[in-house]
């Protein structure tokens, strides 16, 4: 997968280097969500699912649940990706970033090898985006098609309409994530950056662990801004560094501070 | 795998992309593209008008301006439309304007032939029980004499209880007996159906195909409700279909009479055949299932595992089989023997939803709105019958499924002493056996609060 990363960064530098001074752009390797990243722990069951079905060695409904941040997302997110690079057609659709969602945007995704649909609880209590959900569920199972669902709850604990639809959703495993201890989000955040290609040790995830975030998301989202300031700054990652930049980071965000 | 076409340009302009955006938008809008290179043209496939409608507002320039740095000399369009390699795409010839001009899709518009049956639910492998028996001896009988025994056979019940499976073991019965033209269909395939053939003015031949089957099977006609047009369709389709004496099956989450927005003509003439319930099944038949399930998929599965998972999923068989599923998948990673440890290890975390989501004050809620009584009745000192008896049933569900101690529970009902929850679990139990209604009201409650 990095050759492909890394292709596209190798254009995007020819692009920016003719004129722009900001150099460090191009040099920086795109965040992602795979298998290879994903920290398992206690989670190891989950993973193992999501990449049998993301392989088609599954098939029908697996359902993830569990709070924000325990990786249901980027287990969508990493089934999508290694299923297309196996040459299966695949989509990832967050749900609740499309309120009011129509059944058209559900339409035909059944053919698909597989689908990821993320947050499925926001379509919970909507009459017809329910029904579409259940029309689409129903006919991904009677082909015998692959469907990975995330929801913060199982699917008896939401609201459903359609008593079918929950049934339906927990026709197959339904796996609950559970969060990282601090120890293993310190070593997500190492082996996140690491991928990126940025040198973070774990002494550092610690420090930003303490002093910025536990949130992974957020975390991940740090990193993308840590890089940029290491790479303009020409400086490694270190705790005297974290500092200056976490420092500069909440005198633009928060002034007032 | 579906790509039959692989084209070295889209992969090109997709490696780029990816150096460019965030991964979800590449696997919500871009991956989820194929690509066909075709001439001068890149025709780029989308799964439906709604990715097709959202890569043409926001990322077609992007795409065509990377084409046409990566073609080099060679200058190509980009055009996007609705389709899939896996399908041969009906060429529209119209594909001169690059975006999102192109309207050929795949060949689906057209009424689907083939009997969609799953031949995988057969009678041989449909578990009996008390639950589903008048239904099954009723699906045998149609299954031997078409459009004689009875017609239409109504099947109605719970969600995830095997109408489907019964329906389509019919289904392959009958194709079993000669009978060539067998047809299953959902009520919302049927809808689309007609709708395709309206839009596309192929409404007689929707008809002939329909109404020349030796047997129509149609799920989950409530889905009917509030579709008039289809209705009225459908309606004639069943009259012409019971006229010819062919063999009709429906089936319905409801007694037909109770399906809100299906008009009157319709309920009445369901009522002509037989209408036969599916219930939940008992726990013996829960096993039942259990075993033959696992037997299908050559897993040994002990007795004692069957009964645990059997006791602890309630509500339905489609449940049953997501649970016994995770068992499996788990033996299948780890590599273990399923034993009853295993099993509880393996449902831990479902069971402990269940368990999280039973509350008392859900128990006592539910429970009150059964009765029809307010929860502050159920918690007050009030002893008449007509509010100690729902306050026992409570405590008896809170003892089953929760793991609160007495004294907590009694604590939870008004205070009192936990000998008292003692007293009542005793007495519900005895009720159960000797008075059916008592027992009828604690499972209705249990399967509420569990499914």
């Amino acid at each position: 997968m990095h050759s492909s990363t890394k292709a596209g960064a190798s254009m995007v530098s020819e692009q920016e280097l003719s004129g722009t001074p900001q150099l460090a752009l191009g040099l920086k390797l795109p965040d992602y969500s795979a298998f290879e990243n994903f920290v398992a722990d206690t989670n190891a069951q989950a993973l193992a699912a999501v990449r049998q079905l993301s392989e088609g060695r599954l098939s029908g409904v697996v359902y993830l649940c569990g709070p924000a941040g325990s990786g249901k997302s980027h287990l969508l997110q990493a089934a999508c990706r290694h299923a297309h690079e196996q040459g299966r057609r695949t989509l990832y659709l967050p749900l609740t970033s499309f309120q009011p969602l129509g059944a058209d945007a559900l339409e035909g995704l059944d053919r698909l090898d597989l689908l990821a649909l993320d947050g499925i609880d926001g379509m919970a209590g909507v009459g017809e985006a329910e029904t579409a959900l259940f029309h689409l569920v129903r006919r991904v199972l009677d082909r015998q098609g692959c469907l990975l669902v995330a929801a913060a709850q199982p699917p008896s604990g939401i609201h459903w309409q359609l008593p079918d639809l929950a049934s339906r959703l927990a026709s197959g495993p339904v796996i609950r994530l559970q969060l990282l201890d601090d120890e293993g989000r310190a070593r997500a955040l190492c082996l996140r950056a690491r991928h990126r290609g940025m040198t973070l040790g774990e002494e550092a995830a610690r420090y930003l662990l303490r002093r910025y975030s536990r949130n992974p998301v957020a975390l991940f989202s740090l990193l993308d801004e840590l890089d940029t300031a290491s790479l303009a700054a020409k400086r490694r990652l270190t705790i005297p560094f974290l500092r200056e930049a976490l420092h500069a980071w909440q005198q633009r965000h928060h002034p007032g501070d | 795998m579906n790509q039959t076409t692989e084209s070295t340009l889209w992969q090109q302009c997709l490696h780029y992309l990816e150096g460019q955006m965030p991964e979800q938008q590449l696997n919500t809008w871009i991956r989820p593209l194929q690509a066909v290179e075709d001439g001068e043209c890149l025709r780029l496939l989308a799964p439906n008008r709604f990715v097709q409608d959202w890569v043409g507002q926001n990322f077609i320039e992007t795409i065509e301006n990377v084409v046409s740095e990566l073609g080099g000399e060679q200058t190509r369009r980009v055009s996007l439309e609705v389709g899939s390699t896996a399908i041969p795409v009906i060429s529209g010839g119209d594909t001169a304007t690059t975006g999102t001009g192109s309207q050929s899709r795949g060949p689906e518009h057209t009424v689907v032939r083939g009997n969609r049956l799953n031949r995988g639910f057969t009678f041989e492998n449909f578990v009996e029980g008390k639950s589903n028996q008048l239904a099954t001896a009723a699906a045998r009988q149609v299954a031997e004499n078409p459009g004689e025994a009875y017609n239409p056979l109504f099947i109605y019940g719970g969600v995830g209880l095997g109408k489907t499976h019964l329906m389509h073991s019919v289904g392959n019965q009958l194709l079993r007996n000669g009978k060539s033209r067998v047809v299953y269909q959902h009520s919302e395939g049927f809808v689309g159906d007609m709708v395709k053939a309206l839009q596309h003015n192929t409404i007689n031949e929707f008809k002939r195909f329909y109404r020349t089957v030796d047997a129509l099977l149609i799920d989950d006609i409530q889905f009917f409700a509030g579709k008039e047009r289809s209705q009225e369709e459908f309606f004639h389709t069943f009259n012409a279909l019971l006229e010819g004496q062919k063999q009709v099956i429906l089936t319905c989450d409801r007694f037909p009479r109770e399906v809100d927005g299906l008009e009157e003509r319709l309920k009445s003439r369901f009522g002509w055949g037989l209408t036969v319930a599916i219930e939940p099944p008992e726990l013996e038949t829960r096993v039942a299932i259990l075993k033959k399930k696992a037997d299908q998929a050559g897993t040994a599965l002990p007795d004692e595992v069957a009964f645990f998972i059997a006791k602890r999923i309630r509500s339905n068989v489609r449940e049953l089989e997501g649970a016994l599923r995770r068992v499996m998948a788990n033996a299948h990673f780890t590599g273990q023997e399923i034993s009853l440890d295993f099993a509880r290890e393996a449902l831990r975390d479902l069971l402990a939803m269940q368990e999280k989501l039973v509350t008392i004050e859900n128990i006592q809620k539910t429970t009150a709105e059964y009765f029809k009584i307010r929860v502050g009745e159920l918690l007050s000192s009030r002893r008449s019958r007509s509010v100690a008896r729902p306050r026992q049933i409570a405590m008896a569900l809170a003892k089953e499924l929760t793991t609160h101690s007495l004294p907590e529970i009694g604590d939870a009902f008004g205070g009192r002493d936990h000998t008292t929850v003692l007293h009542a679990c005793r007495k519900i139990r005895e009720l159960r056996e000797s008075q059916p209604r008592v027992e009828e009201d604690y499972l209705n409650l249990l399967r509420t609060l569990t499914g």
